[in-house]
């Protein structure tokens, strides 16, 4: 029985992302055992923001990835283990320079509109991503490294890049970049942003906005991932995607029985939840970054690493996320998410101690106090600005930095927590008025440690958006991260994120909390639901309803 | 003389439509330098919302696309001519007619705050009349109930609500289904706080009237008590709590981007939420400004049935 997984979650990927299958709770709960039947019609309760396209090539969020991974495929999937595996995509060849890449494609595949699958439409995709009209960031970023792609004939694709990406395949796993059909896409933005059309288990039947996406079965389903439960049509007639935004409605919703499904589960609820007979949790931490605090290291008092270690010293986060998140989140040590192979974990690094916290701030120079404790350097006040998104920090994230804030004050840091609205928040960062800052990073595979750590990212894109809060700017890290990104061979590529991750962990340019939080509630009716391996997008490819 | 009264209903029909454009200049005209004038980009939310990390490319068509190249007042004075050809425009993030967007929602909202009203009326008469002149413990239950009704927040009655009748009790769903049930909550939680609220200015009047000179003439000619109360009392007493609802109403938009998010149900106010999240001004300055309409509309009609139930405020004066 796996449906409080929370007691045994080892930070190790392969574990982790193994418990995330459904199936063996629900048959051991119940005595029937007769097998999937087919028929009914899943009711899906989302808290996330309802997309404003459905399209996940546009713009390229979350939200998006979890309507789209009912609907579209992607060239290749990620399994359980952290493997890449086989999707659309059946195999794949590499040149020795790196800079071709060969795919064989799965034959015989239709999307959902009768236009057949083939190497044309993946070059279509590709294209659609990189047009500066489709207006894509997250999957036009994946594919900036790819100069062209060939249909060479119906079953090859052939990808020329131009310089060596050893993140390829991770990036074309993502369900930003799944293959949608040309011909949808030839209907222009307005109508594929409303309907668009895949090879996946489901169809979008219809949407109305602020309250429901409906998907109906595909009836000639046959490209499952190549670690699928069940490879024909899905079991259900349909899904109902709804937008209940309230946390404490979406589980009244799933207790009374009107949805199935709820994701978006705070700690509160996980716990009023637990001891349910009628309830399963379903734990998938979403890849890429940890949840981490970012500490400000291009300018004062961040740039000083001894004031960083001080204030990473200073703060008793174990204590506070036991408290706050009722053991529901295990504690991360790590840049990395806890599901990605290649995360490396310090807890050395992180240890509470207020005294050691107070001679290196003596130390640094910062051994004068005002009136109200907090601590100065030649009239200066040691204070900390910390922007808080209330979209991207849930209320008990929120708690978490408030008493974080008040550990700190002890050591005689001035924290500044100031809660922000989304658009506030990313222009609070693009003006580097921030001191501290968490913000999650979303992407399979270690080469999010590029986006996060390298000092290109410190750069802001052009709509002043940059990912590199912690503003590290090493040349050893830099490089570091090149060589991996040019490095095809698994251990070798492990390796050098290995020792990128030491060097960012040991300049204390981090203090990691925890998993990205991604928590599903599921009725015991719905069996067989599991979370993909590649951005942990729920898939109700093999569901059946009970 | 009766030159003179259509001269008057023309000049104060002339006067009240000057008054509402106004009003709705004022709101469109803050609502621009509001949304514009606080940090983060309205581009963004044409580029999956703020965050983006969109090319340059993309950046430049949906700046040139949208006039955000221009400088703010020449955008303002776009913005407003457009207004005045009741061209809303298009929303950046859901990239539709901003005039659709409002027919979607409004309706639902409609109904959410017109049935919030009148539960609201009705409870606030049954309030008034049950504890109006009753012993003194019964009159400060009155008052605590009244007070205790007009100052809780929504977000806190919708959750009690929701624990009580559908979770434990399980007479009413969670989330508005579009079903007349799914309405009970909400329209519930609405009212409460206003039918607080207009008990409480509505008791008041009515012990004032039933002290009134005219209340005992009338119960020397023979009113009965009952009658006293409905027939003429309550006349004096529902007009401060008529011009009060013109009030509710807007108080009813803002919490219907509380009580639409938690019951889950499409309007008005979850589109004004989301549009301000992502910085759409098109869809914000559409909701502000349909809000700002009822509203001078509502005062209108307040105002209007103020001078029917006394005729001592004739349509002439003032």
């Amino acid at each position: 029985m796996r449906s409080r997984p929370r007691r045994s979650l080892i930070p190790v990927a392969a574990v982790a992302a193994s418990a995330l299958v459904l199936s063996a709770c629900a048959g051991d709960s119940e005595p029937t055992a007769t097998g999937p039947t087919t028929g009914g019609t899943l009711v899906y309760a989302s808290g996330d923001a309802e997309p404003t396209c459905l399209d996940p090539h546009v713009g390229g969020n979350y939200p998006q990835a979890l309507l789209a991974t009912q609907f579209l495929e992607s060239l290749v999937s990620r399994d359980a283990e952290g493997e890449i595996v086989p999707w659309l995509a059946e195999s794949w060849t590499v040149s020795d320079d790196a800079l071709t890449w060969e795919f064989t494609l799965a034959d015989g595949v239709e999307f959902t509109d009768g236009t057949p699958f083939d190497a044309e439409a993946v070059k279509v995709n590709v294209e659609h991503l990189q047009d500066p009209a489709t207006q894509s960031s997250t999957g036009y970023l994946a594919v900036e490294k790819v100069a062209s792609v060939e249909a060479v004939d119906d079953l090859t694709a052939r990808f020329t890049l131009s310089e060596p990406d050893s993140a390829l395949l991770e990036s074309l796993s993502q369900p930003w970049l799944a293959i949608e059909s040309p011909a949808g896409i030839a209907r222009g933005m307005e109508e594929n942003c409303e309907s668009p059309v895949g090879t996946g288990p489901f169809v979008v039947d219809s949407w109305a906005k602020q309250d429901r996406v409906t998907l109906t079965r595909n009836d000639d389903y046959s490209s499952p991932p190549a670690d699928a439960l069940h490879d024909g049509p899905a079991y259900l007639d349909g899904i109902e995607w709804r937008f209940i935004p309230d946390s404490a409605s979406r589980y009244a919703a799933l207790q009374a029985g009107e949805v199935q499904v709820i994701d978006n589960v705070q700690p509160d609820v996980l716990v009023q939840a637990e001891g349910s007979d009628s309830l399963v949790e379903l734990d998938a931490p979403r890849p890429g970054s940890s949840n981490r605090i970012e500490l400000n290291s291009g300018k004062a008092p961040f740039d000083d690493v001894a004031v960083r270690e001080a204030f990473i010293r200073s703060v008793n986060v174990d204590d506070a996320v036991s408290s706050l998140f009722q053991g529901t989140a295990e504690r991360s040590f790590s840049p990395l998410a806890s599901v990605e192979p290649a995360a490396y974990s310090d807890d050395s690094l992180f240890g509470y101690d207020l005294d050691e916290a107070n001679t290196l701030l003596d130390e640094a120079g910062w051994s004068e106090k005002d009136s109200d404790g907090v601590r100065t350097k030649d009239g200066e006040r040691l204070t900390l600005a910390f922007p808080v998104s209330t979209n991207q920090s849930i209320p008990a994230e929120v708690s978490l930095f408030e008493q974080l804030q008040a550990g700190a004050k002890d050591a005689g840091f001035d924290v500044q927590l100031d809660l922000l609205d989304l658009a506030s928040w990313y222009a609070a960062l693009g003006a580097n008025d921030y001191d501290l800052v968490s913000a999650p990073y979303t992407k399979v595979g270690p080469d999010v440690l590029r986006i996060l750590y390298h000092s290109d990212g410190i750069v802001p894109a052009p709509s002043g958006y940059f990912a590199n809060h912690a503003q590290v700017d090493d040349t050893a890290v830099d490089a570091l991260l090149d060589e991996a990104s040019a490095t095809l061979d698994e251990a070798d590529r492990a390796a050098l994120y290995e020792e990128a991750q030491a060097d960012v962990l040991e300049g204390y340019y981090i203090l990691p909390l925890y998993d990205q939080q991604n928590h599903f509630l599921l009725s015991t009716s719905v069996h067989d639901a599991r979370a993909l391996g590649t951005v942990s997008t729920p898939s109700f490819a093999a569901a059946w309803l009970s | 003389m009766s030159g003179s009264r259509a001269q008057a209903i023309v000049r104060w029909t002339a006067r009240t439509v000057l008054r509402a454009t106004v009003v709705l200049w004022a709101s469109a005209t803050l609502v621009f330098f509001i949304t514009r004038l606080v940090p983060g980009d309205p581009a963004e939310a044409a580029l999956g919302g703020p965050g983006s990390q969109a090319s340059e490319e993309a950046l430049d068509a949906v700046r040139q696309r949208y006039g955000f190249d221009q400088p703010l007042i020449v955008q303002y004075g776009i913005a407003m001519l457009a207004l005045l050809r009741l061209d809303l425009g298009t929303s950046y993030a859901l990239r539709q007619p901003v005039v659709q967007i409002l027919a979607d929602t409004v309706p639902g909202t409609a109904t959410l705050a017109v049935l919030a009203l009148l539960l609201a009326w009705a409870m606030a008469l049954a309030l008034t009349l049950s504890h109006t002149r009753s012993s003194r413990a019964g009159a400060a239950i009155g008052d605590t109930v009244e007070i205790v009704a007009s100052a809780v927040p929504h977000f806190w009655l919708a959750t009690i609500l929701i624990a009580v009748f559908s979770t434990a009790l399980a007479w009413f769903p969670p989330v508005s289904t579009g079903t007349p049930a799914g309405l009970v909550l909400p329209v519930v939680t609405l009212a409460v706080p206003i039918a607080g609220f207009l008990a409480h200015v509505m008791r008041g009047s009515l012990d004032e009237a039933l002290s009134a000179p005219f209340a005992t003439s009338a119960v020397a000619r023979g009113e009965t008590a009952t009658g006293l109360r409905f027939r003429h009392a309550l006349r004096h007493a529902a007009l401060p709590a008529l011009g009060l609802s013109a009030w509710a109403f807007g108080y009813l938009i803002g919490g219907a981007v509380v009580v639409e998010t938690i019951f889950a149900r499409p309007g008005l106010g979850r589109s004004l939420l989301q549009a301000v999240t992502v910085r759409d001004v098109p869809v914000v300055t559409g909701v502000v400004l349909v809000s700002a309409l009822v509203y001078v509309i509502l005062t209108v009609v307040t105002d209007a049935l103020t001078r029917i139930i006394d005729p001592r405020i004739g349509i002439v004066t003032r």
